[in-house]
C-alpha cells in the first residue's frame, strides 16, 4: 500500500546523522580499548616481572588454563550449575517481585503494609542475610534458589511500584473513561507503562542475583563458578581465580547485555529506540 | 430546539481546592443538548470547558448541581458516553488497532466482533489502511482521527470532543471539520465539542455555549440555524458570527435559551452553593 510506506520514512532518515561505518567502529571498537590497555599492562607487568608470577601470572597462562579448565569440562559443569541456579532463583524472585509490585503499585493499602517494610529490608544486602539464611536452610541447592530469589524478589517489587505508581494520570483517565476491565488494565495499561522501569529494576535484580550466588558458592557451597575460584585459591594457583574472574564477569556482562536487547524489543513503540 | 433532551446541565457548579483555597471554576453552568444535536462550548482558557467536559463524561463526580443524562445523575463513566481529550491520549505502546478495541473491552462482544468494529471505525475517520501503525508514526491529525475512532467504537450515545482540532493547520482542519459532519449525520450521534475557533463553531453546530471566565460561567447561548453544508461566505453565516463574537467579547450577557435566572429547584433538598 502506498501509505504504509509513509510509515516507515522518519526511522530510515534517522540513520543519516553519521557515516554508517564510522558508527560501526566506534559502537563495537571504543569499548574494547580500555580492556586491551589493562591486557597490555598486564602482559608487560609479567614480562618485566613487577610481580611474582604466583600473584599474577601471565595473560598466556590464563589463557592457557582456560582452555585446559574448558577441555577438562570443570568450566562447562561449573557454569552449567552456576546459571541453573541463576535461572531458578530468578524466575521464582522475579516472579513474585512482579506479583507484589503490581499489588503495591495499585492499592494504597497493600503499599501502606508492606512498603516501608520493603524499603526497609532492601537497605540489608542479600549476603546480610546469608548466615542466617544458612542456619534455615543449611548449605545446598535451596540456600542457593532462596538467596538468589531474595536478591531478585526485592529490586524487582520495588521498580514495579515505582513504574506503576508514575504512569502518567491521563493514561489512567483514559482506562477510566473506557472502563477497561481489570485484566486488561494490569496487561495493556499498566504493564507497559511501567516497563522501562520494571527493566532497570529487573538489571539490578540479575546484577545482584548474581554476584549473591558467586559469594554464596564461594562461602558456602562445593559446585559451579565461585567454588571454582575458591578452589584456585586454596591451591594457591592465581590463573584458576583470574579465569573465575573473567569468565563470571563475561557471563554477567552477556545476561544484562541480553535484558537490554529483550526491552528494546518489548519497547519497540518508543520514537527513539536506537 | 428538537424533542428530547439527552443531555440535561442544571445549575453545575465546581470548586477545586488548591492549596487549601477554594477556587470556583464552574458557576451556575445551565444548558440542555438534545438528542442528535451537535452543541459547541467557546470560551476564553482557562473558563473550565475541559473541566465541564470531565464532569459530564464521570470522570469527577463532586460537583454541585445535576447532569441528567435521559433524566439519571451521572455517577461514573459509561458506555453511552465516549470523550476525546484536547491531547488524543493514545496509548503509545499499542498499535491503533489495539487503541481503538480497547472502546469494546468493556463490552461482551465477541473477537470477531471487536475486529469487525474496529476496522469499520477505522475506515469512518479514513485510517484503514494505518491499524498496525503505532501512534508515534502518525501525524497530529492522525492521531485526533484514531482517538474518534476509539471513542466512536462502543457506539456512545454522546460524544464530548475537547478541541479535537485545537492543534491542526487550516487546511487539515477544514478537512476534519467535514469527517466530523459526515460522522454526525451518517452515526446519528449527539456531539458536544469544545472550542476556541468562532467560525468552527458557527460551521459544525445547532446551538452555541458561550462561555466567560473567572468563575467559569455560559454567558450566552447562540443557536445556529443555518442548513448544511453552510457557507463560510455567507451573509447569514457571518452575522451569527458576529452575534457570537459580540456575546463572546463584551455585551452583556445574551439569553437565548431558557437558562433559569432564579434559583433552581434542588431535587434532593440538599443545601448547595451557587453563586
Ligand atoms: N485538577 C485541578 N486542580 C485545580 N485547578 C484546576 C484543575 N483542573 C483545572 N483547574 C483550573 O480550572 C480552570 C479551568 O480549567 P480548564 O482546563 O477546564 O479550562 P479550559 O476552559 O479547558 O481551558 P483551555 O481552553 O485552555 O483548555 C483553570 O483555571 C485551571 O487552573
Ligand atoms: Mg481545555
Amino acid at each position: 500500500m502506498t501509505d504504509r510506506s509513509l510509515i516507515a520514512r522518519p526511522v530510515a532518515h534517522r540513520v543519516r546523522w553519521r557515516t554508517p561505518s564510522f558508527d560501526r567502529i566506534s559502537f563495537y571498537g571504543l569499548p574494547l580499548v580500555l580492556p586491551l590497555a589493562v591486557l597490555t599492562i598486564w602482559q608487560v607487568a609479567t614480562v618485566r616481572g613487577w610481580l611474582a608470577p604466583q600473584i599474577l601470572p601471565s595473560p598466556s597462562d590464563v589463557a592457557v588454563t582456560f582452555i585446559d579448565l574448558f577441555v577438562s569440562g570443570d568450566i562447562v559443569t561449573g557454569l552449567a550449575i552456576s546459571l541453573r541456579r541463576i535461572l531458578v532463583g530468578f524466575a521464582l524472585g522475579a516472579t513474585g517481585g512482579l506479583v507484589l509490585g503490581v499489588a503495591l503499585g495499585r492499592s494504597i493499602r497493600v503499599e501502606q503494609y508492606v512498603g516501608p517494610s520493603l524499603r526497609a529490608i532492601a537497605q540489608v544486602p542479600s549476603l546480610g542475610w546469608l548466615p542466617f539464611l544458612m542456619l534455615i536452610f543449611g548449605l545446598g541447592e535451596t540456600l542457593n534458589y532462596v538467596v538468589i530469589a531474595k536478591a531478585c524478589f526485592v529490586p524487582i517489587a520495588l521498580s514495579t511500584a515505582a513504574g506503576i505508581r508514575n504512569i502518567p494520570v491521563r493514561y489512567i483517565e483514559v482506562a477510566r473513561v473506557l472502563r477497561l476491565r481489570r485484566r486488561t488494565m494490569v496487561l495493556r495499561v499498566v504493564l507497559p507503562g511501567a516497563l522501562p522501569t520494571i527493566f532497570s529494576g529487573v538489571r539490578i535484580a540479575l546484577g545482584h542475583a548474581w554476584i549473591a550466588m558467586v559469594v554464596v558458592e564461594m562461602l558456602a557451597d562445593t559446585a559451579g563458578v565461585g567454588y571454582m575460584m575458591t578452589w584456585g585459591r586454596t591451591l594457591f594457583q592465581i590463573d584458576i581465580v583470574i579465569v573465575g574472574m573473567v569468565v563470571i564477569g563475561i557471563v554477567g556482562f552477556a545476561m544484562d547485555a541480553g535484558l537490554r536487547a529483550t526491552e528494546r524489543r518489548l519497547r519497540q513503540w518508543t520514537p527513539d529506540h536506537v | 430546539m428538537r424533542a428530547t433532551n439527552l443531555l440535561d446541565i442544571r445549575a453545575v457548579s465546581k470548586t477545586y481546592i488548591v492549596d487549601d483555597e477554594p477556587v470556583e471554576v464552574l458557576r451556575n453552568i445551565h444548558f440542555t443538548v438534545a438528542e442528535e444535536e451537535f452543541v459547541t462550548v467557546i470560551g476564553e482558557s482557562g473558563c473550565g470547558k475541559s473541566t465541564l467536559l470531565r464532569l459530564i463524561v464521570g470522570l469527577d463526580i463532586g460537583y454541585c448541581g445535576d447532569i441528567l443524562l435521559d433524566g439519571t445523575r451521572i455517577a461514573a463513566p459509561g458506555r453511552d458516553r465516549g470523550i476525546v481529550f484536547q491531547d488524543h491520549r493514545l496509548l503509545p505502546w499499542l498499535s491503533v488497532e489495539q487503541n481503538v478495541a480497547l472502546g469494546l473491552d468493556a463490552s461482551d462482544e465477541s473477537p470477531a466482533a471487536v475486529k469487525q468494529a474496529v476496522a469499520a471505525n477505522l475506515d469512518l475517520v479514513k485510517l484503514a489502511d494505518f491499524g498496525r501503525a503505532y501512534p508515534h508514526q502518525l501525524s497530529g491529525g492522525m492521531a485526533q482521527r484514531a482517538a474518534i475512532a476509539r471513542a466512536l467504537v462502543a457506539k456512545p450515545r454522546i460524544l464530548l470532543l475537547d478541541e479535537p482540532l485545537g492543534a491542526l493547520d487550516s487546511q487539515t482542519r477544514a478537512y476534519l471539520q467535514d469527517e466530523l459532519l459526515r460522522i454526525h449525520q451518517r452515526g446519528k450521534v449527539t456531539m458536544v465539542m469544545v472550542t476556541h475557533d468562532i467560525e468552527e463553531a458557527v460551521y459544525l453546530s445547532d446551538k452555541i455555549v458561550v462561555m466567560e471566565p473567572r468563575p467559569g460561567r455560559v454567558r450566552g447561548i447562540v443557536p445556529v440555524e443555518l442548513p448544511h453544508p453552510r457557507n463560510r461566505a455567507a451573509a447569514d453565516f457571518i452575522a451569527v458570527k458576529e452575534r457570537v463574537l459580540a456575546s463572546l467579547v463584551n455585551g452583556p450577557p445574551l439569553c437565548f435559551d431558557a437558562a433559569p435566572k432564579s434559583r433552581p429547584i434542588v431535587p434532593d433538598g440538599r443545601a448547595r452553593r451557587f453563586g
